[in-house]
């Protein structure tokens, strides 16, 4: 946000002068009206009022009497705090985010390098079987991994029929393969496309130093590739978070998922209640908790670049 | 540079919330109060009317109206994703201030959508009030809350509920078709020897439990316009829970998750064989499990007590004004036609075999033919008994969508070996008292 909120300076030569006129002002309004109208009224505006929702509580007067919205500070934060099935929402999903994004990421990296070396054949065929899954909307996802995972109906019940997919122990990693399945692809391909990008003369001369396959991947690839791992990094966390389409598909189909699996389907249940306060100061808590994990990555990941 | 964009970040949505604060306030000040009846006079000149309903064809039977009636034009609109779907887009609207002039509400969530103050108060049309004696007694309760020239929706339809059995089944292993829920648990002992299940304990609908709990003459919410009190886990409610408890201990039923594939197979398939449940089920059998036609039967609901004749509901739904209406005396007329009128009710009980909410509905020409998927049994015969047999005076609560929520996340539980279907009832109980007071909603306890 503030890198593009920020004009660069212009360039200055000679003249060392502190403050330099920003040319073309009028044309760089023009330019920036179109995306900050649509920032300000779909991103801002609605943020700003699930804030507000947040801060509010509702007031009335006997059984059926109708509600007025008064302003009451933090209270509707003091209730998420003492949430208990929300918290442990979040636990649930920071474990799931803890094991399925390394998998997820570690399968991506190994498909994307295989489709960059000179090894593999039939290249474009994989590219695309990859990435299909993606194409497929998540919860059409959820619903075909539901009757794969179904004891009776799948067709591998032979399988599914004794160990339950659907059980309370099993079902966040039932899930989990799911989210993989679907997402692989989607990272593999940003993996990819920086690999393309990395000139021919870099792993020439790698080879003539005598390196192979494996170790060019290792010592040269997968370092220059280390910004848009650490991209998909950040993508993967917010969606871990967000979790809401699969969770909810399965809730129909298995007995251990409950209507407060993931915070963004605590966030749903409370707000067909309808508690909106309740679900917007969720909501907020959770941006707020994705916002901080994903520059905590970042910032770790940037220290260690500098090193 | 980069503190101050991020000051002037800060400082730009405090302004947006300002701003949205400034216009969410005013509807709500101006919102009506809760109790006083509006007026409801003829508008004069051509209306139009919309009207939110997820009722399988029900555009035929607009189409009747809407050619008989070209001053009152009435478009229907699906809700999404079923009434859960529905519900939610309501409630939406309601906020927004673009809720349809009609909807379908089921009977359940009718306090929820009171409290949110999103109905009108019909007690000002006379044609309705009028048509008060042509509703079966508990459905116009329902809808009026029990209070005196008031109604808040029209009755639509009633689930009166009753046993709907494999006859062959029953019959090949001479196991008697049970009439009180001792015989039914023994037939469940039978039913499993020979390698079924009687039935399947719905883990996720809770609506089926609080039908039962209806039979057995609990209630789970009182209103006495002071307070509300909240009763999940009462005497009734514990009977019943325990009963089942114990059905589900014993292996004696399945617990399928409901409304899945799986769920159509194991009735389909024969896993199951019996399914007490309301007149509407009718149909979800008939479509679910099509390869056992002709094999079923309907039978009065199990007693508590061999020689009572009580029975349950399930569902039911009616026909609300929402708030906001410009025209509600067109949306009374129209929704007085569409649930009392023969022409409608026979298009309705043949379209989505909906059970009319009216007395005089159940001599319906359509409701005597015999079924044909039942064996020809004039199934409706047992319904309309059933209909006659449900006590009146259960109340629903304005939060029913987090009960049933919670209920059956502890259901779920309970049936995978994690605590017990009173525990569920009793945590929920807990939830439903904090949510109400979360909502400032007089609760006691």
């Amino acid at each position: 946000m503030t890198r593009t909120a920020t004009p660069p300076p212009a360039p200055t030569f000679g003249a060392r002068r502190r403050r330099v006129p920003v040319p073309h002002k009028r044309a760089i309004a023009f330019f920036v009206l179109p995306f900050g109208t649509l920032f300000a009224l779909f991103y801002a505006l609605p943020v700003g009022y699930a804030v507000w929702q947040s801060l509010l509580v509702v007031e009335r007067e006997g059984t059926f009497g109708p509600a007025r919205e008064v302003f009451g500070g933090l209270t509707q934060y003091a209730q998420v705090v003492q949430n208990g099935p929300f918290w442990a929402s979040v636990g649930r999903v920071l474990l799931f985010g803890v094991v399925q994004v390394p998998v997820m990421l570690a399968l991506a990296l190994v498909f994307a390098l295989l489709l960059d070396s000179p090894l593999l054949r039939g290249k474009r065929f994989f590219r695309l079987a990859f990435f299909v899954p993606y194409a497929v909307p998540g919860v059409v996802a959820a619903i075909m991994w539901g009757f794969l995972y179904s004891p009776r109906l799948s067709p591998f019940a032979a399988v599914t029929s004794r160990v339950d997919l659907l059980s309370a122990d099993v079902v966040l990693w039932a899930i989990a393969n799911v989210v993989t399945w679907v997402y692989v692809g989607y990272n593999m391909l940003i993996i990819y496309s920086s690999l393309l990008a990395i000139p021919t003369e870099v792993h020439e001369a790698a080879r003539l130093d005598g390196a192979g396959q494996v170790r060019i991947a290792w010592s040269v690839k997968i370092p220059l590739v280390m910004p848009a791992i650490v991209l998909t990094t950040v993508f993967s966390i917010i969606g871990t978070l967000q979790l809401l389409a699969e969770p909810q598909v399965f809730r129909s189909f298995s007995s251990a998922v409950t209507s407060t699996f993931t915070p963004n389907l605590t966030v749903y249940s409370t707000s067909s209640v309808p508690n909106f306060h309740l679900a917007a100061a969720f909501s907020v808590v959770l941006a707020v908790a994705t916002f901080v994990l994903s520059f905590t990555f970042l910032k770790l990941t940037q220290k260690k670049g500098v090193q | 540079m980069r503190v101050t964009t991020a000051a002037a970040g800060v400082g730009t949505l405090t302004a947006l919330a300002l701003l949205v604060a400034g216009c969410s306030s005013s509807p709500d000040s101006a919102a009506p109060g809760g109790d006083a009846a509006g007026a409801c006079e003829p508008s004069g000149g051509a209306v139009e009317l919309t009207f939110t309903t997820w009722i399988p064809g029900i555009e035929e039977v607009v189409d009747v109206w809407n050619a008989a009636n070209p001053d009152i034009q009435v478009t229907v609109q699906t809700g999404p994703n079923g009434n859960g779907g529905t519900y939610q887009n309501f409630f939406n609207q309601l906020r927004a201030g673009n809720a349809p002039d009609l909807g379908q509400i089921e009977y359940d969530a009718l306090p929820n959508f009171r409290v949110q103050d999103g109905l009108t108060d019909l007690g000002a049309c006379e044609e309705v009030m009028a048509a008060q004696d042509l509703f079966v007694d508990w459905t116009w309760d329902q809808v009026s809350f029990g209070e005196e020239g008031h109604a808040y929706a029209v009755p639509q339809d009633a689930g009166p509920m009753a046993l709907f059995y494999r006859q062959d089944l029953f019959e090949a292993n001479g196991i008697p078709v049970p009439t009180t829920w001792a015989e039914y648990a023994a037939a469940a002992e039978q039913v499993r020897a020979a390698g079924g299940y009687i039935t399947n304990f719905s883990q996720s609908d809770v609506n089926q439990f609080a039908g039962l709990v209806w039979q057995a003459g609990g209630t789970w919410f009182a209103n006495d316009g002071e307070e509300w009190s909240v009763d999940l886990a009462g005497p009734e409610s514990t009977q019943v829970a325990e009963y089942w408890q114990d059905l589900v201990d014993r292996d004696l039923v399945s617990s399928v998750p409901p409304w899945t594939s799986e769920w159509d197979n194991a009735y389909n398939t024969g896993a199951a064989w019996t399914w007490v449940s309301a007149v509407w089920g009718a149909n979800s059998i008939a479509s679910g499990a099509p390869d056992t036609a002709g094999a079923w039967a309907v039978a009065p609901m199990p007693q508590w007590e061999a020689g009572d004749a009580v029975a349950g509901n399930w569902g039911g739904s009616s026909t609300a004004v929402f708030r906001g209406t410009e025209h509600p005396y067109e949306a009374a007329k129209f929704a007085l036609w569409l649930n009392t009128s023969d022409e409608a009710l026979t298009l309705l009980n043949q379209g989505a075999n909906l059970y009319p909410a009216t007395t005089a509905g159940a001599d319906l020409p359509a409701l005597a033919d015999g079924v044909e998927f039942y064996g020809g049994q004039a199934i409706y015969d047992v319904f309309a008994e059933a209909s006659t047999q449900v006590p009146a005076g259960f109340t629903w609560g304005p939060t029913m969508t987090q009960v049933y929520a919670d209920v059956s996340d502890g259901f779920k539980g309970a049936v995978s070996g994690r605590g017990t279907l009173l525990e569920a009832l009793e945590a929920a109980q807990e939830s439903t008292v904090s949510t109400l007071r979360s909502q400032s909603i007089p609760v006691a306890g």
